[in-house]
């Protein structure tokens, strides 16, 4: 009987150890909270913090040098204040109080805090540093009273949604289906959405014009679909020949009838989502087959007419924490792909990957990071080539047939501050820049670094939108920061900039080079010394995407206007623990906004003039749509979908639905009749989470991911 | 005459002198900077108007919200719009959660140019944030369009001391 309750509660080795630990003065919590505590943390906070409390992707490490760092000189209230209003991440204050109490104990435990005779109540104003070393739990002593844990989050599934089955769900066929070819992708038919911002330059412009000014008042809600729950999403449903693919958390794709919500077949591949992201922003068509990069960094293909897997293959181990997000492209039948959450010091770098559609064989890789001795190696400050991280594709690229050329933007290096990553001022290449490549070979033709010495988790990894003016071809992007950038798309150079939100990160923009000044506190900012960063790290602009509509030359940019005091915390440089989370951010609305976060501005892409603006409480969560009947789309933070005219800004239409209004809008025609689409969804990173903490009076439930079609009535 | 005010505007950007006239600046006042776990302690949001006689500041305003009592308010300057930084002058702050805003100071011409250039900016403290509860940077005055109301251009304040490009 000894033996079995030892067994049983083997897998809380790490719990009694830490429970039973006395190396410092007795912590302000009981043995009985820390047990319940760890039972909590492995069902609420394990996936994505980790078992071992290292943490990754966005979530910070709770355990060990790294949580001393950010938290050491912190109260212990500070940090149950911290985790009860915030966490379950997209989920604040959903547990009970004394399970949050426990939580911290066994957080504290695991940090070689003892237990000691009063139990935690939350409020207590001792330093964290005091009690704890973060050196880990004592020895592991016997523990009559210990609890057996549940199977780890990795292998269980989803508590909401899908319930534990995965596969071939629902088995279907889709009729009479037109394998996808290289000139459909080039030249799209009107009524279809084919790739994630519908044609290869980027757009996220529909040429249908049945819904105009004059009509769009009458839209009406036709279908909706409830999507899986469970993780972040905020996708873009892909249309071909009246049949909408659809991908959810847990990378379940659903192929539905587009005009009627039928099911027509479901592929749960899984795994259950066990990290803060849970769906791959848009899949790929491409022949007979839909592509499916996964949040575990996987590529599948899958028959578009039955869902059955075709081929699989792996982009990376997403057991060390890569992903795939940012969706996939595909040119001349190859499958290019980013790859995201490289931001653990480790010999791996992050990298663009191209893979045969037919067979799944990879082709090409084009690593993101120049390692020493390589061009661009001198760019690190002669950091070891472990120590280079960051650099992510976490948006999917786009594609210039003419020049036959593939643009894509990277993430920041990791970590966020220079002066933790210790690369002074230095270019950190190729991280936060403009990567043009041959799709064919991977082979580099230019590149463009946005923000040398980017310090303050500003990305420019968002879409990279092509456009035409005359015999200019150029490439415009707008990042965090949100500076609206023009580069020549052929050579690489600057043309031109223009500030589309207050920002007071950049003293001056060179001219010539396009090659931004930091201020000067931020150039000289020290680990662990604050500065301020307006925007802050959910932009400016950010994953919602900008829209180009070519009827007005306009460019339609969600925008978000909030700013942050971070600090760069101290990191110990050794291979393992998580990069990017060396920081923390305090948020505060931006000076002249009187607390308006959002911000939807129109640019003209050849002056690069403001056309209009307007502002309002709640923030855009949409990309932008615009269409060929003079409208666009957008919804917001505050469960509010509207269209606009593109031309004014004007609002013409809303409507709202039934929680935060996220994702990417499209337009797609079937039997003539034009319907739009737009997902309600959960998660959404930076966007979503800065805003839940400085927004006050705004409220949307906490599950709901689902997708809305509109159309006019049938005449 | 035209001229004139030009040179007599272009002295006071360079110079930090005081002018004949009188210049209005606004401030709205907005939790300092917080984290999900302060934030029940950092409530609130208040007005602050500003009006610039010659080099004489006179400040009014009013706050409401906040979780505790009001113990000190500011002024303050950073080095940019938006960045906190050292306190200039105490003012006055009704001593409650809801209250008043008042004071008259005299500013240096260095704290003329700090203010033109939009780095000043309001503090009010509580008791459960010593540290700072409200601020807002005072800056030209700037009416909201209103929520889904459109404005031609950028619509965002002039960037005062920081160059587009």
């Amino acid at each position: 009987m000894r033996k079995a309750i030892l067994a049983a509660t083997c897998a809380s080795a790490a719990l009694t150890a830490a429970a039973l630990a006395q190396s410092k003065a007795p912590g302000p919590f009981a043995l009985s909270q820390a047990i319940e505590g760890q039972a909590a943390y492995q069902g609420a906070c394990s996936a994505c913090h980790g078992k071992d409390m290292k943490g990754a992707g966005e979530a910070p490490a709770l355990a060990g040098s790294n949580f001393m760092g950010a938290w050491g000189n912190r109260s212990v209230a500070d940090l149950y204040n911290m985790v009860k209003a915030s966490m379950p991440y997209g989920n604040g204050n959903s547990l009970d109080a004394a399970t949050y109490r426990g939580i911290i104990a066994y957080v504290l435990a695991q940090n070689g805090a003892g237990f000691g005779p009063t139990p935690l109540t939350g409020t207590e104003a001792v330093k964290i540093s005091a009690i704890a070393d973060g050196k880990g739990p004592a020895q592991m002593e016997s523990i009559p009273h210990a609890v057996p844990s549940p199977p780890p989050a990795a292998e269980r599934p989803a508590t909401a949604y899908p319930p534990g089955r995965f596969g071939l769900i629902v088995p279907g066929e889709v009729k009479e289906y037109r394998p996808v070819t290289d000139a459909m992708l080039t030249h799209p038919a009107d009524g279809d959405w084919l790739m994630y911002r519908r044609n290869y330059q980027g757009w996220s412009h529909s040429p249908l014009k049945a819904v105009n000014t004059a009509n769009v008042k009458d839209l009406q809600l036709v279908w909706s679909w409830a999507m899986n729950d469970g993780g972040a999403s905020e996708v873009t449903p892909i249309i071909h020949d009246g049949v909408m693919f659809l991908s959810n958390t847990a990378n379940t794709v659903q192929a539905l009838n587009a005009a009627t919500g039928e099911l027509i077949w479901e592929n749960r591949i899984g795994p259950a989502p066990t990290r803060a992201y849970g769906a791959t922003r848009s899949l790929a068509l491409y022949g007979d087959k839909v592509f499916v990069p996964t949040t575990d960094a996987k590529l599948y293909a899958l028959d578009a007419r039955t869902g059955k897997i075709v081929w699989q293959t792996r982009i990376e181990d997403g057991r060390e924490g890569y992903s795939n997000t940012g969706g996939a492209i595909v040119v001349h039948g190859k499958v290019l792909v980013g790859l995201t959450y490289c931001n653990r010091y480790e010999e791996k770098h992050c990298f663009i990957s191209a893979y045969d559609a037919n067979t799944g064989k990879v082709l090409w890789r084009f690593r993101t990071v120049a390692l020493k001795g390589e061009p661009g190696g001198d760019s690190w400050n002669g950091l070891p080539d472990e120590f280079r991280q960051g650099a992510e594709t976490w948006i999917a690229g786009t594609y210039d047939p003419e020049t036959n050329t593939t643009y894509w933007g990277t993430a920041q290096a990791k970590p966020w501050t220079r002066a933790t990553r210790g690369t002074a001022g230095g270019a950190d290449l190729y991280a936060n820049a403009t990567l043009a490549l041959d799709p064919d070979t991977g082979k580099l033709k230019w590149f463009y670094s946005h923000a040398p010495g980017e310090s303050l988790d500003l990305d420019e990894v968002f879409e990279r939108v092509l456009v035409d003016h005359g015999g200019q071809k150029d490439l415009l992007t707008v990042g965090k920061v949100g500076v609206l950038w023009k580069l020549d798309r052929v050579t690489g150079k600057y043309k031109d900039s223009a500030q589309t939100v207050f920002q007071n990160v950049y003293t001056s923009i060179d001219p010539r080079t396009g090659i931004p000044t930091y201020r000067q506190d931020i150039q000289d900012a020290k680990v662990g010394e604050w500065v301020s960063s307006c925007p802050g790290p959910a932009g400016g602009h950010d994953w919602p995407a900008t829209s180009y509509d070519p009827d007005t030359d306009l460019m339609l940019i969600p925008l978000h206007q909030s700013c942050v005091l971070m600090r760069g915390n101290p990191l110990e440089k050794k291979i393992g623990p998580a990069a990017t989370n060396a920081g923390s951010q305090q948020l505060f609305e931006m000076p002249g906004t009187d607390g308006n976060l959002g911000r939807l501005a129109a640019y003209n892409t050849r002056t690069m003039k403001a056309a209009w603006s307007l502002q309002q409480k709640a923030p855009f969560l949409t990309g932008v749509l615009t269409t060929g009947g003079g409208v666009a789309f957008v919804g917001d933070f505050d469960r509010r979908f509207r269209a606009i005219e593109t031309r004014t800004g004007r609002t013409l239409w809303k409507t709202r639905l039934t929680t935060s209004v996220q994702g990417h809008v499209v337009s797609y025609e079937v039997n003539g009749r034009q319907y739009i689409a737009v997902e309600t969804g959960l998660g959404g990173g930076s966007p979503v989470a800065k805003p839940t903490t400085l927004l006050r009076d705004v409220h949307h439930p906490g599950n709901g991911n689902a997708i809305f079609v509109f159309a006019l009535p049938e005449k | 005459m035209r001229g004139s005010l030009l040179i007599n505007l272009a002295l006071v950007l360079v110079s930090g002198t005081a002018t004949a006239w009188a210049e209005d600046f606004a401030a709205y006042l907005a939790p300092a900077p917080v984290t999900d776990g302060t934030r029940a302690v950092i409530t609130g949001q208040g007005r602050a108007e500003v009006r610039l006689d010659g080099n004489q500041l006179t400040i009014s305003g009013s706050f409401h919200g906040l979780a505790s009592n009001a113990s000190a308010a500011e002024l303050r300057s950073g080095n940019g719009i938006g960045v906190p930084g050292d306190k200039l002058f105490d003012i006055t702050a009704s001593p409650g959660r809801d209250g008043g805003l008042s004071g008259t100071v005299s500013l240096s011409p260095a704290q003329l140019v700090q203010l033109r250039h939009g780095h000043v900016y309001v503090q009010v403290d509580s008791q459960g944030a010593p540290g700072g509860n409200l601020r807002g940077w005072l800056l030209p005055p700037h009416p909201f369009a209103g929520e889904d109301v459109p404005v031609k251009g950028h619509g965002f304040l002039p960037q005062l001391d920081v160059p587009q490009k």
